[in-house]
């Protein structure tokens, strides 16, 4: 299992982890000191989580794009990791904030640089798994 | 890789790349509050991600990769598979249309979601006799 995958799973995990906590706190309250948490959640589960670890599973799992070179260590898949981790952080620490601090630009900054990050993450996992999907013929 | 997952893993990358799209215009818009009318994107955001990106990947994988007959065709007939590919894609499509135009929005989203039901249950019925283990077959 290359590095890159096992970091995406574990980070996957702790998405996991803190998305079932604040499910938990959603439950409780819709509302904590103000901050609404419902989208948070969501993309804690279905971003940091399920997305992540199809992410890391499939760039370990599927046939790799040259032949011979499957045991290099690839680098497309880290600016993966590390544009779609550092995108949902700046989303999970903007976003929530939005209904306390109206009109921020340190908030909507925050919100369009996750964005942005986040787009730049898929458009590198799409760019690195699009050739490697491929029929056993086309292959040959 | 048989083609109908080829298709199918290639067709929820496209809706992965939608999902990204629709969903950073929707976090921009959030945040900076560009244009009312651009919530309308958020059930084409959420329908597309669970639909067309999650449950179309792992439908493509799982085709691919469960256990193969061993006499046969290894995957079982390929044409309901390729009914399977036919019915999700346009029950999303039909689903999405009424989301975006907002005619007749219940009438098409119900037709909608019926074709990708029939899709999910075909999927169940010629996927469940692959859900097996080969161990300890060649010992009796």
């Amino acid at each position: 299992m290359p590095k890159v995958t096992r970091w995406m799973i574990k980070a996957g995990l702790i998405y996991l982890a803190a998305g079932v906590i604040i499910a938990g706190l959603h439950d409780v309250h819709s509302e904590w000191f103000g901050l609404s948490l419902l989208a948070v959640y969501w993309h804690m589960i279905v971003m940091g989580w399920i997305t992540q670890v199809i992410m890391g599973v499939s760039i370990w799992m599927f046939p790799g794009r040259r032949r011979g070179k499957a045991k290099e260590e690839p680098f497309l898949p880290w600016v993966v990791f590390g544009l779609l981790n550092t995108g949902l952080i700046a989303r999970f620490a903007s976003e929530p904030f939005l209904s306390v601090a109206n009109n921020s630009a340190w908030i909507e900054g925050g919100m369009m640089v996750s964005a942005l990050l986040q787009t730049g993450a898929i458009a590198a996992y799409l760019s690195e798994m699009w050739p490697r999907v491929q029929a056993k013929k086309a292959r040959r | 890789m048989p083609l109908q997952s080829v298709w199918m893993i290639r067709l929820s990358y496209i809706s992965l790349a939608v999902v990204a799209v629709s969903g950073a215009v929707l976090l921009i818009n959030k945040g900076s509050g560009l244009h009312p009318a651009i919530w309308a994107l958020l059930p084409v955001h959420y329908e597309l991600a669970i639909w067309g990106w999650l449950v179309q990947f792992v439908m493509g994988t799982a085709y691919w990769i469960f256990p193969r007959y061993l006499e046969g065709e290894p995957r079982g007939p390929e044409k309901p598979m390729w009914m399977v590919v036919i019915l999700l894609n346009t029950g999303l499509l039909v689903l999405l249309t009424g989301a975006i135009t907002g005619k007749e929005f219940r009438v098409m989203s119900m037709i909608g979601r019926i074709l990708i039901a029939g899709s999910l249950l075909l999927f169940a019925l010629l996927i469940r006799k692959r859900v097996l283990s080969y161990r300890g077959v060649h010992q009796h």
